[in-house]
């Protein structure tokens, strides 16, 4: 292959792998109004900053890098929403409460959590053959799509949404592989 | 391009739009070649391989994208012919269409090249959709004046006629060739 071909392979392959890039940021973009719901509620702004980041880069990183990680990325979002605006409509019908003081809130996470994990557990692609990456795709982007709710109300809001995706998902799953 | 290799660069862009890096190779190495003839066919040589080159740059910037239920050869090819017209219209606007001093010294019964045809026929073509636009009386004027013959009317007045036919011509020319 000669420099002239050589050059142009390279110029073809960061085209390709910018336009890979450019392609997911732009569906990724469409969680910042979800993001900006949860910020517009004022409580824990560090908290739902960093789950909003984390959620954002992730799915961009997944949708960049296609295959196995692409698969995850919708059942993730889908099992991650409700955890995501539960809480979020909570605090805007007007339940004031902060971390460690309230318990409903946290159900409500709880709650969240559990239809999240159901829905994981239905729609997440299985772990089978030790293919596992679209499955923990799923798994990562439902708790950091959750996280953005549930840091709402610290960690304890995040702790319980976790649990409850696992009790949702586990026995899903659990019918699923028999 | 036979079957098989259809079939192939069908699979492969299929793999790379959902992200399989190892395609790309395989998909480069298919497209390459195919994209310069095409280029070639088209484009004076010193534009073709630069038109070839972008068009590549160009296919594998929307691969990500590719829909897998569009034909892979027509998709690229699409995207060719448009870098093509692209080239081709921007040459028209710069009047480019004489040969350089001493292009065509010495080539023995050099005549117009497929591309000069091509271009030939486009110009023609917008000539008619021109002239087509034009009122039935102005487009009758032109073609009398064409042909070098004059209706039964006095000389001033076939002047006045070809002048004013003219000028709305130039204004209908104008709005196709994209100029206020």
């Amino acid at each position: 292959m000669g420099d002239l071909e050589t050059r142009l392979m390279r110029r073809a392959r960061r085209a390709y792998e910018v336009g890979r890039f450019s392609a997911a940021a732009r569906r990724s973009v469409l969680l910042l109004p979800v993001i900006g719901l949860a910020l517009i509620s004022r409580t824990n702004l560090a908290g739902t900053l960093v789950g909003g980041a984390g959620l954002l880069a992730l799915v961009t990183f997944c949708l960049w890098r296609g295959q196995d990680y692409r698969r995850g990325v919708r059942p993730g979002l889908v099992a991650g929403f409700v955890p995501l605006i539960l809480p979020i409509l909570a605090q805007a019908g007007g339940q004031p409460c902060t971390s460690g003081r309230c318990l409903l809130l946290p159900a409500v996470c709880g709650l969240g959590g559990l239809v999240g994990g159901i829905a994981l557990g239905l729609m997440a692609p299985r772990p089978r053959d030790g293919q596992a990456i679209p499955f923990v795709t799923a798994c990562l982007i439902a708790g950091f799509a959750g996280s953005v709710g549930c840091l709402l109300y610290g960690l304890v809001g995040l702790g319980v949404m976790i649990l409850g995706l696992l009790l949702g998902a586990s026995p899903v799953l659990a019918v699923r592989r028999a | 391009m036979d079957r098989a290799t259809l079939s192939e660069l069908q699979r492969l862009m299929e793999r790379l739009a959902d992200g399989d890096r190892a395609a790309f190779h395989p998909v480069f190495a298919v497209l390459w070649p195919l994209l310069r003839r095409f280029a070639a066919r088209h484009l004076r040589p010193e534009e073709a391989e630069e038109t070839a080159q972008e068009t590549l740059v160009k296919i594998f910037l929307r691969a990500g994208e590719f829909d897998a239920s569009r034909s892979a050869l027509a998709w690229a090819l699409g995207i060719a012919a448009f870098e093509i017209r692209t080239v081709r219209r921007r040459r028209l606007r710069r009047r480019e269409e004489s040969p350089r001093e001493g292009e065509l010294e010495g080539i023995p019964g050099a005549g117009p090249t497929p591309e000069e045809e091509a271009m030939a026929r486009d110009m023609e073509r917008m000539l008619q959709e021109a002239l087509g636009a034009l009122r039935p009386e102005d487009a009758e004027t032109l073609r009398l004046y064409a042909r070098g013959r004059r209706p039964a009317v006095a000389a001033a007045t076939f002047r006045k006629r070809i002048e004013r036919a003219m000028a709305r011509l130039r204004g209908i020319w104008r709005t196709t060739d994209g100029r206020p």
